[in-house]
C-alpha cells in the first residue's frame, strides 16, 4: 500500500484546504514544530479510515468555533496495482465515497471494503478506540504508545490470523474461534479451568454424594431393625420357653434345700458351742475341788508351823528369865552404893562444920585480946551498957538461921505429913487378948500405922508377914525426910538450942537485948564515939562468942583422921551419881518385868493357835470332807471324757457336712435364683423395649423411603452421568480445538520469529526474542540476561515493539496484505546509538514498506537519506497553489 | 362349588428408581389401581374368596399410608380375602402385618395367614392350607405340612404358598423357600396357589403361579394377570382361566443398527406400541449424523407418547459421512478435529469422543441455521 497524496480541509487548524503530495514508496519524514499541525494529519489519517462517517463523536475534527464546518479527508493510495480515492467528510456534510480503479463504492459499504482491506473494525457507535484498529493498530503508531506492544497484538489477533491465513495453508477454519468460545462457554458451566466440576454438575456430585450418604444410612437403619426384629424374634422365643419351664423354680428348690441341710449343720454347731461351755465349766469345777483338796492336806503342814511358833516363844520367854538375876543383882548393887554415898557425904558435912568452928576460935581469940586493950576507954557508959549487953549476951542468936530453921521445920513437917498420906497404912482392931508384933513392936486392940519402910508383922501362932510398901515415891519421900531431920538437927545444933521454939524464944530475947544495946551504945558513942564501952562488950561478946564456939567445938565429933573424907561436893557430885545409877538400875528392872509378861503372853497365844490346829486337824468332819472331795474329782473327770469324745464326734460331723461349702452353695442358688429372674425381666423388659421402638420405625416406612430415596438417587445419578459425559466429551472437543487451534499458531510463529531475528541482530547482536504462541514477543535473552520484554528499559521497550512492528509489516507483506507504517515522534527516549541502529532498521524496511514518520526534530533524522517534508512550508505551498 | 381368585406379588410399596419420577408415581399408582381391578374381577367372576399368594408388600417397613391404601384398595370386593406373608412381607416377630393390625388398617373381611396351619372359610366352605413364610429365608419346603393338615368334610382343599417350585424355574431364581413339584398330588389339594414367579405360570394341572397383576420389571413374561379357578366338583380338575388386569405393558428391546433401514424399521416398530407401554431401548451398531439427527427426533416424540420411554445409545457409533461434514462446513482445524473424534471413537469405543463429536455436529448444525437464515 503506497499512500500517494492526502487533502484536508475544514479540519482543526486546516481550515482551508491543505494537501500532502509526492509522498514516496519508501521512508517519508515530515516535520513541524509544535502546533504547526503534525499531530492533525496523523488524527486525519486515522479517522479517514476508523471513524464512521456519519459518527457524531468526532467533534474534535471540527476547528475551533466553526460549528458549520464539515470536515473532509481526501486521501489517494496505490494497493493491488490499482488506485484507491477515498473522500470522507464528517458532521456537517456526512459522505463517505471509494474509488477503486473503475468501481465505485459509498457510505457504508466503502468504510466496510476499507476495513476488510486493512484487517479492523468499526465501533458499534461512538468514537472509534484501540480494540477496533485492528492491523492499523499494529502498524500506525500514536505518539507515546511505541512500546506497548502487547495489546495492539491482542486488539490485531483475529485479523492477523485471517489475513496470515493464506501463509499456512488451509488450516484456519471459518469461524473456528467462535466455536472454541462457544465450547468453552458451554465447557465452563460444568468445569472449572483445572478440570473440576462447577454448578449443576458440581451441584449434581454434591446431591450424589448426599444421597448414597443418605441411602447407606438409610440402609444401615433397615439392617439395624432388621437386626432388632430377629433379636424380638429370638427375645420372643427366649421369654416363652423360660415362662414354659421356669428355671428359676429349680434354683429356688435347691436353695431351699441348700438352706435346710446348713440349718442343721448349724443346729450342731450350736450343740457344739455348748457342750463345749460345759466342759469349760467343769474343767473350772475340777480345779476348784483340786484347790481344796490341797488345803485340806496342807493342815498337818500349818500345824507343824504353829509348833514351831510355840518352841520359839518359850525359847524366847526363858532366856528372859535367866536374866532376871542379873537384873535384880544390879538393882542391889546400885542400892549399897547409894548407902555408901549417902555415908560419904554426912561425913563431909561434919568436917566441915568443925573446920568454920575453929576458924571462928581464932578469930574471937584474937579480938578478945583487942577488945581488952580498948576497955579502959570506955569506963563512963560501961555500967549502963554492960546490963544491956549482959541481956543481949545472954541471948545472942542468928535471925536468919532461925528463919532458916524454921524453913526447915516446916518443910519436914509438910513432908512428914505427905509421907503418912502415902504410907502403907496398916490399921488393925485385935480382939481382946490378941497381940501382933510389927518390927519388933507389939500391936493390940485397935491402931494404926504408916508404913514406908519394909516391915515385918508376926502374928503369933501363925507365922510372920513381910510388908514392902508399894509406889515409886515412897522410898524417896523417905530419904527426903530423913535428909530433912538430919538438916534440922545440923541447924539445931548450929544455933544451940534444943527446939524451934527455944530458937524462937532465944531470937526474941536476943533482939529486945539488941535494941537495948543499941540504945545504950548510942548513948555510949553520943558520949564517947570511940565507945570503951562497946569495946567492953566487945570483949565480952567476943568472949562469949568464944566460949560458945569452944563448947560447939567440942560438941562436935572428931572425925576419924584416918578415915579418908571427900570434900563436901566430891561427896554430894558422887551421891547424886549414885542416886541417878540407883534410878536406872530399877527403870530397867521394871523393863524387864514388863518384857517378862509380855513374852509370857505371846507364849500363851501361841499356845492357844497351835492346840486349837491340833484339835482341828485330828477332827473327823475334815477327814469326811477329803473323801467327799476326791470322789467328786473323779465324778468330775469322767464327764469329761465323756464330753471330749463327744465333741470330737460332733466336730467330725460338721466338718464332713462342709458348712463353708453350703454357705457358697445357698448363695450360688440364691444368685441362680436372682440371675435366671432378672434375665426373664430382662428379657421381657427388652421385648417391651424393642416393640416400642420397632413401632417407632416401623411407622417410618424405612424401606420404602429408601425405595423412594433410591429412585432419587438413580435420577441424579443418571443426570450427573449425562452431565460428566458431555462435561468430559466437551473438555475433549474444547483441547482438541485449542490444540488444533495451537498448531496453527505455531506454524505462524516461525517466519514471524524470521522477521524479528532479522531486526534483532542489528540491535542487539546477541541477543534473542521469542514470540509466543499469541504471536507477542515475549522471553528477551542477551548473554545471560533473561527476562521479558516488559521488564526492559522504556527506550529499550520502544525499540523492541518498533522491531516487532516491523516484522509483523514483513509478515502481512509476505502474505500479500496491504502493509504501511506510521510513526509519530517515535524513539525519542532512544539514545544517539541506539538511535543509529535504529535508523539503519528503519531504512531497511522501508524498502519493502512505505514509513511515514512525523517529527518535529527533523535534526535527530537529518541522516536517513530522505528529503524532509516542512509542513510549515507545504501549507504555503497549499496557499499558493490554490490561489 | 366355589369360584376362587388367586393373584400374589403385589409388592406394594416399591420404588421405581429407573424411571423419571413422574413416571415412577404413575407405575406405583398402576399397581394400587391393579387391586381395585382385582377387586372388581372377584366380583365380576362371583368369586367366593380372593387369595393372595405371598409377597403383598414389597418390604417390612414402608409407610403407614401405603399400608392403609392397600387395604383400603381391596373394599371393592367385600368377600373374604386371604393374604400369605411372602419372603418380602414375612410374618417375623415385629412385621409389616403387625403394624397393620396395629393401624387398624386390616378389615374384617381380609383374613392374614401369619402362622402356618389351616384357615375354613365356613360359608365358602374352603380350606385354605396357608404356608407362610415366618423368616426372611428358608431352606425346607414349608408346604410338607400340608399332608397332615386336617380339613372339614365337604370342603375344597386349597394350598396357599410362596417359593420356588423344585426344579421347573429357571436356575437364576433363587433357590431358597423350595416346594415340592408334586405338593398338590402329595397333600390330597385341589388347588395349589403358588406367589414368587412374577409371570403367569402352570406347573400341572392343580398348580399355579398367578403372577404379579401389574409388570413391575422388563423382564418376566406372562405379567399382569391374575387366574379365576373353578372347581366343578370334589377332585375335579380346577378350571383355571387368566384374566388381563396389567395397566401397562413393558417392552425392552436391544436393536443393532447398520444400515439406514434398520433406523427406519425400529422407528416404524416404535410407532405401533400402544401409549400404555413402557419402553427401554438399547441401541448398538453405528448411525450416520443424519440418521442420529432423525433418530432423536422420533425419540423426543416417543417419549411424549409413552408412558415412558428410556433410550441407551452409547453402544451406538456416530459415523459422520463426507456429505455430513460438507454439510457441516467443517473446515480448517475444525475439520481436522472432526476426523480425530471419529477415528478416536471408531479405535478406541471411545464414549466420550462419540459425545464429543455429537455436541460438535450440533453445533455446527446450529450455525449452520444461524448462517442460513
Amino acid at each position: 500500500m503506497k499512500l500517494q497524496r492526502m487533502r484536508i480541509e475544514q479540519l482543526r487548524q486546516f481550515r482551508k484546504p491543505f494537501v500532502l503530495d509526492n509522498l514516496q514508496p519508501g521512508l517519508n519524514l515530515i516535520h513541524g514544530p509544535n502546533e504547526s499541525g503534525k499531530s492533525t494529519l496523523v488524527r486525519a489519517i486515522r479517522a479517514a479510515f476508523f471513524e464512521r462517517y456519519r459518527s457524531t463523536a468526532v467533534d474534535d475534527l471540527r476547528p475551533w468555533g466553526d460549528s458549520a464546518a464539515a470536515p473532509t479527508i481526501e486521501l489517494e493510495f496505490e494497493q493491488d496495482d490499482r488506485t484507491w480515492r477515498l473522500t470522507k467528510s464528517f458532521l456537517q456534510r456526512k459522505r463517505c465515497d471509494l474509488a477503486v480503479g473503475t468501481e465505485t463504492y459509498s457510505e457504508d459499504d466503502a468504510e466496510e471494503k476499507l476495513a476488510e482491506l486493512l484487517g479492523y473494525q468499526y465501533p458499534k457507535r461512538g468514537a472509534s478506540k484501540a480494540e477496533h484498529w485492528g492491523i492499523p493498530g499494529l502498524l500506525w503508531v500514536e505518539q507515546g504508545t511505541g512500546q506497548d506492544i502487547e495489546q495492539a497484538i491482542e486488539h490485531a489477533g483475529d485479523h492477523l490470523k485471517s489475513a496470515l491465513n493464506s501463509m499456512v495453508g488451509e488450516v484456519a477454519s471459518s469461524g473456528g474461534d467462535d466455536l472454541i468460545e462457544t465450547v468453552r462457554s458451554q465447557r465452563d458451566t460444568l468445569l472449572t479451568g483445572t478440570g473440576k466440576p462447577r454448578g449443576d454438575y458440581l451441584k449434581l456430585e454434591k446431591d450424589r454424594a448426599q444421597y448414597e450418604l443418605e441411602i447407606e444410612e438409610l440402609k444401615e437403619r433397615v439392617h439395624k431393625y432388621q437386626e432388632q426384629v430377629d433379636r424380638l424374634g429370638k427375645l420372643a422365643q427366649d421369654y416363652d420357653q423360660a415362662e414354659a419351664e421356669r428355671p428359676w423354680e429349680d434354683a429356688q428348690r435347691q436353695l431351699e434345700e441348700a438352706r435346710v441341710r446348713y440349718q442343721q449343720v448349724e443346729r450342731l454347731e450350736q450343740q457344739q458351742n455348748q457342750e463345749k461351755a460345759t466342759l469349760s465349766q467343769l474343767q473350772q469345777n475340777h480345779s476348784l475341788l483340786q484347790q481344796n483338796k490341797e488345803h485340806l492336806e496342807g493342815l498337818s503342814r500349818q500345824l507343824e508351823v504353829r509348833k514351831a511358833e510355840l518352841d520359839r516363844a518359850e525359847r524366847d520367854l526363858s532366856v528372859a528369865e535367866a536374866q532376871t538375876p542379873a537384873v535384880t543383882g544390879r538393882l542391889t548393887e546400885a542400892r549399897t552404893a547409894y548407902e555408901q554415898a549417902e555415908k560419904q557425904r554426912k561425913l563431909a558435912g561434919l568436917l566441915q562444920t568443925r573446920e568454920r568452928l575453929e576458924q571462928d576460935v581464932r578469930r574471937l581469940e584474937q579480938q578478945k585480946q583487942v577488945l581488952t586493950q580498948n576497955l579502959a576507954k570506955a569506963k563512963e557508959y560501961h555500967q549502963q551498957l554492960e546490963q544491956a549487953r549482959q541481956q543481949a549476951r545472954e541471948n545472942r542468936i542468928d535471925s536468919e538461921l532461925v528463919k532458916k530453921l524454921r524453913a526447915t521445920g516446916n518443910q519436914l513437917n509438910e513432908e512428914t505429913i505427905r509421907s503418912r498420906t502415902i504410907a502403907t497404912r496398916l490399921s488393925w482392931q485385935l480382939d481382946a487378948g490378941a497381940s501382933l508384933t510389927l518390927n519388933e513392936e507389939s500391936l493390940t486392940g485397935q491402931g494404926e500405922r504408916q508404913l514406908l519402910e519394909e516391915s515385918t508383922l508376926v502374928i503369933p501362932g501363925v507365922g510372920t508377914l513381910g510388908i514392902t510398901p508399894g509406889g515409886e515415891e515412897l522410898a524417896s519421900t523417905r530419904r527426903k525426910l530423913k535428909a530433912l531431920e538430919e538438916d534440922l538437927d545440923e541447924q539445931l545444933k548450929t544455933l544451940g538450942v534444943e527446939s524451934v521454939e527455944q530458937a524462937e524464944d532465944r531470937l526474941s530475947v536476943f533482939e529486945s537485948a539488941g535494941r537495948a544495946v543499941k540504945h545504950a551504945d548510942e548513948l555510949f558513942k553520943s558520949l564517947a564515939p570511940a565507945g570503951l564501952e562497946q569495946l567492953v562488950s566487945d570483949q565480952k561478946e567476943v568472949d562469949g562468942e568464944l566460949e560458945k564456939a569452944r563448947t560447939q567445938l567440942e560438941a562436935t565429933p572428931k572425925p576419924d583422921p584416918k578415915e579418908d573424907v571427900p570434900a563436901l561436893e566430891e561427896a554430894e557430885a558422887a551421891f547424886t551419881r549414885a542416886g541417878n545409877a540407883l534410878d536406872k538400875a530399877e527403870s530397867d528392872e521394871r523393863a524387864h518385868q514388863s518384857s517378862l509378861s509380855a513374852l509370857k503372853q505371846a507364849r500363851d497365844n501361841a499356845k492357844t493357835e497351835w492346840q486349837r490346829l491340833a484339835d482341828e486337824e485330828k477332827s473327823p468332819e475334815r477327814q469326811q470332807q477329803l473323801l467327799q472331795i476326791t470322789t467328786d474329782l473323779a465324778n468330775i473327770e469322767k464327764q469329761q471324757a465323756e464330753l471330749e469324745a463327744s465333741l470330737e464326734r460332733r466336730e467330725r460331723e460338721i466338718r464332713e457336712a462342709r458348712p463353708d461349702f453350703l454357705r457358697q452353695d445357698i448363695e450360688r442358688y440364691q444368685n441362680a435364683v436372682n440371675q435366671l429372674r432378672q434375665t426373664q425381666e430382662n428379657r421381657g423388659r427388652e421385648l417391651r423395649d424393642i416393640k416400642v421402638r420397632l413401632e417407632a420405625w416401623g411407622a417410618e416406612g424405612l424401606e420404602e423411603q429408601l425405595n423412594e430415596k433410591e429412585a432419587e438417587y438413580d435420577q441424579c445419578n443418571r443426570r450427573y452421568q449425562e452431565l460428566h459425559r458431555r462435561a468430559q466429551a466437551l473438555d475433549l472437543l474444547l483441547n482438541l480445538l485449542t490444540e488444533k487451534r495451537q498448531a496453527l499458531t505455531r506454524r505462524l510463529q516461525a517466519p514471524l520469529q524470521k522477521h524479528l531475528n532479522h531486526y534483532l541482530s542489528v540491535l542487539f547482536p546477541e541477543a534473542s526474542l521469542e514470540v509466543d504462541e499469541q504471536l507477542r514477543p515475549g522471553t528477551f535473552a542477551r548473554g545471560t540476561e533473561l527476562g521479558q520484554i516488559t521488564e526492559l528499559s522504556f527506550g529499550a521497550r520502544e525499540q523492541m515493539g518498533l522491531i516487532s512492528r516491523l516484522a509483523y509489516a514483513d509478515l502481512l507483506r509476505e502474505a500479500g496484505r496491504p502493509t504501511l507504517v506510521i510513526l509519530d515522534d517515535t524513539l525519542v527516549h532512544s539514545d544517539s546509538d541506539r538511535l543509529e541502529e535504529m535508523k539503519r532498521i528503519l531504512f531497511d524496511a522501508a524498502s519493502r514498506h512505505q514509513i511515514l514518520l512525523f517529527t518535529c526534530h527533523p535534526e535527530k533524522w537529518q541522516d536517513l537519506g530522505v528529503p524532509p517534508v516542512d509542513i510549515q512550508a507545504s501549507k504555503g505551498q497549499s496557499m499558493q497553489s490554490q490561489e | 362349588m366355589p369360584t376362587f381368585l388367586h393373584t400374589a406379588d403385589w409388592q406394594m410399596g416399591r420404588a421405581f428408581t429407573r424411571f423419571e419420577t413422574e413416571d415412577g408415581a404413575a407405575l406405583v399408582e398402576a399397581r394400587f389401581e391393579a387391586i381395585e381391578t382385582l377387586a372388581q374381577l372377584a366380583n365380576e367372576h362371583q368369586c367366593d374368596a380372593v387369595l393372595v399368594a405371598g409377597d403383598v408388600f414389597d418390604a417390612q417397613t414402608i409407610s403407614d399410608r401405603t399400608i392403609r391404601r392397600v387395604f383400603n384398595a381391596t373394599k371393592g370386593f367385600t368377600g373374604p380375602w386371604v393374604m400369605l406373608p411372602g419372603n418380602h412381607d414375612a410374618a417375623l416377630a415385629e412385621s409389616v402385618w403387625t403394624r397393620a393390625q396395629r393401624l387398624g388398617a386390616v378389615p374384617e373381611n381380609v383374613n392374614l395367614a401369619l402362622q402356618p396351619g389351616v384357615i375354613d372359610l365356613e360359608d365358602q366352605r374352603l380350606s385354605i392350607l396357608c404356608a407362610p413364610l415366618t423368616q426372611r429365608h428358608t431352606y425346607g419346603d414349608l408346604t410338607e405340612p400340608f399332608s397332615g393338615y386336617q380339613s372339614p368334610e365337604g370342603f375344597l382343599r386349597v394350598g396357599l404358598a410362596h417359593g420356588s417350585v423344585q426344579g421347573l424355574l429357571p436356575d437364576e431364581i433363587d433357590s431358597t423357600n423350595p416346594i415340592a413339584p408334586d405338593r398338590a398330588k402329595a397333600s390330597s389339594l385341589d388347588y395349589l396357589a403358588l406367589g414368587d414367579w412374577h409371570g403367569t405360570k402352570q406347573i400341572d394341572e392343580r398348580t399355579w403361579y398367578s403372577g404379579t397383576p401389574e409388570p413391575e420389571r422388563f423382564r418376566n413374561n406372562e405379567a399382569g394377570n391374575a387366574l379365576i379357578v373353578e372347581v366343578s366338583e370334589f377332585g375335579a380338575t380346577p378350571k383355571v382361566t387368566s384374566v388381563p388386569t396389567g395397566r401397562y405393558q413393558w417392552h425392552q428391546w436391544r436393536e443393532t443398527l447398520a444400515v439406514q433401514s434398520d433406523l427406519e424399521q425400529l422407528l416404524e416398530r416404535l410407532n405401533a406400541l400402544p401409549e400404555s407401554a413402557v419402553v427401554d431401548l438399547r441401541l448398538e451398531g453405528s448411525v450416520t449424523l443424519a440418521g442420529e439427527e432423525t433418530l432423536l427426533k422420533a425419540l423426543s416424540v416417543a417419549e411424549a407418547r409413552f408412558r415412558s420411554l428410556g433410550c441407551e445409545r452409547s453402544g451406538l457409533q456416530l459415523t459422520p459421512t463426507d456429505e455430513d461434514i460438507a454439510a457441516l462446513k467443517a473446515d480448517g482445524y475444525v475439520g481436522e478435529v472432526v476426523e480425530s473424534l471419529r477415528e478416536r471413537q471408531e479405535g478406541a469405543q471411545d464414549d466420550v469422543a462419540r459425545d464429543a463429536l455429537a455436541i460438535l455436529a450440533g453445533m455446527l448444525r446450529e450455525r449452520e441455521q444461524e448462517v442460513g437464515q
